[in-house]
């Protein structure tokens, strides 16, 4: 499985806000392609909908908004960078958050869903490429380090 | 029967084809009725059929049965064929010898027992001794018959199997043949006491022997060439033709060479149970899903061809001790034998109770009685339609009492419900009888390293998701928790709402089982969720594909261990 397979360069994005509402506003209105058949609404409710039951914000300043859409043709993401961090994203570790991958999945491909979310997680578990993105300030410099999986 | 309809019936009586549809039906309605009175189907039909039969409103004339005749015999070919797939030769291994003492000894209890209070009775009426006697032995004869269809009707409806089960097929399969012999003794005797003596002895007990012998060697030689084709096939329609055409010969060259009919089909059901006892059960599950039908028309018209008007009314006062003696002859007959031969309890109690149907070999017995001493005369009463009137009442009387009885007693020896398949069972069942409701249910917020925890102690395949209200919103099966094997590192923040999938069908607690599982089957899922109610979407339990097998298939064995007792190591 490639990250290069279900993000595209338009869906990596500097993040301006400073809160998890605002931040999670900005990456989801770049999804507005994602689907003819979901809105930029739902697909915000759905995110917080997961949010309110326990915070995606898994820790070394990392939050992976996930959410399943039964109307999605197939898995997609988008990438935002803050990189002052967002303080108020109620993170494991309670640090502020600065890389945000959003992955939505359609109800039906579970095993890419889940897939996508280890191959995500196990890819920023590595310090450097987590740095590196951090202080990147290039969408495209983002893009390569997450698709290649390497600085 | 009205005289205007009588009249409008002997004019144009009703086409056979809707005389066969209605008594299939009304005989259906009927015997729904008589369920719901607890009282055995088979009732049901025969009173159907006396209530548009002969002795009723006349719906079904004399012609028309006359012209259904064959299919009569078709199906007591079925009933044959059915009674004979039940005797396997481990039976006979098993209990033989108690069976055939029992056999002996409630077909001469009641033979002995009618002969003599029939006998005393038609003294009291003023008979004369030779004709007294005559009647006696003659009536007693017949009345050793037990009908098979009414009785094993009874114990395919309520699903019984144990001993007392298995002594009935044998004994309702054989007493036809002690039948036969003896009212071949018995009708030479009464000749020669009543005048002529022609045909003697000897040449009745041959035309018997013929009967019996050829009967039975005619179902075994067509059972082999059966079986030789059966191996052959294996689509199921096929299989259905060949069984009912080897059926249909084998009665049909009975009637032609004059042979025991019942006893031939019978004959060919014990050769091809015996031959490939397991693939010949196939066999017999196709001819019983064809069957039902045909049994339904059969009894109605048993019914309908009761005719028991116009008897002078002194004949009822032979009616009594005959169902008095076969009854008394049966019950102490088998007990004495049972007791002789240490036999279950169950034989001691309840097995002369069973015996007590009479219908077609009773009748065509009495019919070849007829014939045989038309010439003489009984209290200003032809010999022979006298036994033909006193055979049309006891078989009335004993046709609405024997499968009650039947009931009676198979329900008192415990053995009603244990010849079940799953299938049955699950007609049985609703699907809140096999739900566990003790499985854990996680809710929305329940994080993968719980998840993982709680199902390493059970062993379910799937599991329900609430919300925090208890709704029901999801079940997560363990395929989806085994994707996540490969999520290392994601189990503290990965949660049941993330794992779960949408909730396909729910049923409620009340929904038939098998209508329950043929949804899930239909949508090839493994589990369903079940419901209080109707609308409700609170969680009462889990139903689950692979446990419901396992429930039913355990419970049939424990229903067959309690029927057969425990399995020999």
């Amino acid at each position: 499985m490639k990250v290069s397979d279900y993000l595209t360069l338009e869906h990596v994005v500097l993040l301006t806000g400073t809160t998890k509402a605002d931040v999670l506003d900005e990456l989801v209105s770049t999804a507005d392609d994602f689907s003819k058949n979901i809105t930029i609404e739902e697909l915000r409710q759905a995110i917080w909908e997961r949010e309110k039951m326990m915070s995606t914000g898994i820790g070394q300043g990392l939050g992976i908004p996930h959410v399943r859409l039964p109307g999605l043709p197939d898995a997609a993401m988008a990438v935002g960078v803050s990189q002052a961090g967002i303080a108020d994203y109620e993170s494991l570790d309670n640090l502020p958050v600065h890389i945000i991958v959003l992955i939505a999945a359609p109800q039906g491909k579970h095993e890419i869903y889940i897939r996508l979310l280890a191959k995500v997680a196990n890819v920023l578990k590595q310090d450097d490429i987590r740095k590196a993105i951090a202080e990147a300030g290039d969408p495209a410099e983002v893009y390569r380090i997450l698709t290649e999986g390497k600085v | 029967m009205t005289p205007a309809i009588a009249v409008l019936l002997a004019q144009a009586p009703l086409p056979t084809l809707l005389v066969i549809g209605l008594a299939i039906l009304f005989g259906t309605i009927g015997a729904k009725i008589f369920q719901k009175l607890r009282i055995p189907q088979v009732v049901g039909y025969i009173a159907i059929g006396v209530a548009i039969g002969q002795s009723g409103l006349g719906f079904i004339t004399e012609e028309t049965i006359q012209n259904l005749m064959p299919f009569n015999f078709f199906a007591l070919g079925i009933i044959g064929f059915m009674i004979g797939g039940e005797l396997h030769r481990d039976i006979f291994r098993k209990y033989g010898r108690q069976f055939f003492a029992i056999l002996f000894a409630e077909g001469i209890g009641a033979f002995l027992t009618v002969s003599i209070l029939i006998t005393v009775v038609s003294l009291l009426l003023g008979l004369g001794v030779a004709t007294s006697v005559a009647l006696g032995i003659v009536l007693g004869s017949i009345a050793s018959a037990t009908a098979p269809a009414a009785t094993t009707s009874v114990l395919w409806e309520y699903k019984t199997r144990g001993v007392l089960t298995t002594a009935i097929f044998a004994i309702v399969a054989m007493d036809d043949a002690l039948a036969l012999i003896l009212f071949s003794i018995a009708s030479t005797v009464a000749m020669r006491l009543i005048g002529d003596a022609s045909g003697g002895f000897f040449v009745m007990l041959g035309e018997a022997g013929r009967e019996l012998i050829g009967a039975t060697l005619l179902g075994v030689v067509v059972g082999f060439g059966l079986n030789y084709i059966l191996r052959r096939i294996r689509e199921r329609d096929k299989s259905l033709a060949f069984i009912i055409g080897a059926m249909t010969v084998v009665i049909g060259i009975s009637l032609a060479l004059d042979l025991d009919r019942i006893l031939a089909a019978m004959a060919l059901g014990v050769t091809l149970a015996n031959l490939a006892p397991r693939r010949s059960r196939e066999s017999f599950d196709i001819v019983e899903r064809f069957a039902p039908p045909i049994y339904v028309l059969f009894f109605v018209i048993a019914g309908a061809r009761l005719h028991i008007q116009g008897m002078p009314g002194w004949i009822w006062v032979l009616v009594l001790p005959y169902l008095v003696g076969m009854g008394m002859g049966k019950v102490i007959g088998t007990y004495i034998a049972a007791r002789w031969t240490n036999a279950a309890p169950a034989l001691r109690k309840y097995l002369g109770i069973c015996l007590f149907s009479q219908a077609g070999v009773a009748v065509g017995l009495s019919i070849l009685a007829s014939h045989r001493f038309k010439d003489f005369s009984a209290g200003g009463v032809d010999f022979g339609m006298l036994i033909i009137m006193i055979i049309a009442a006891t078989t009335f009387v004993a046709e609405i009492i024997g499968p009650p009885c039947v009931k009676l007693a198979v329900k008192k020896a415990g053995e009603v419900g244990l010849n079940v398949t799953e299938e049955d069972l699950m007609l049985s069942y609703s699907a809140g009888d096999m739900i566990d409701s003790a499985l854990p249910s996680f809710t929305e917020n329940t994080t993968l390293t719980n998840i993982l925890r709680t199902i390493a102690e059970t062993d379910a395949m799937s599991y329900p998701v609430t919300d925090a209200y208890g709704k029901l919103t999801g079940i997560i099966t363990i395929d989806e928790l085994k994707r996540t094997f490969v999520a290392e590192g994601l189990t503290d923040w990965l949660l049941a709402f993330d794992l779960m999938r949408p909730v396909p069908d729910t049923v409620t607690i009340q929904t038939p089982l098998d209508e329950a599982v043929t949804r899930m089957r239909e949508q090839e899922l493994e589990y369903l969720p079940v419901v209080a109610a109707e609308g409700d979407t609170h969680l009462a339990g889990m139903l689950e594909l692979a446990a419901v097998n396992r429930s039913l298939s355990r419970e049939v064995l424990r229903r067959q261990q309690l029927a057969d007792g425990p399995i020999e190591e």
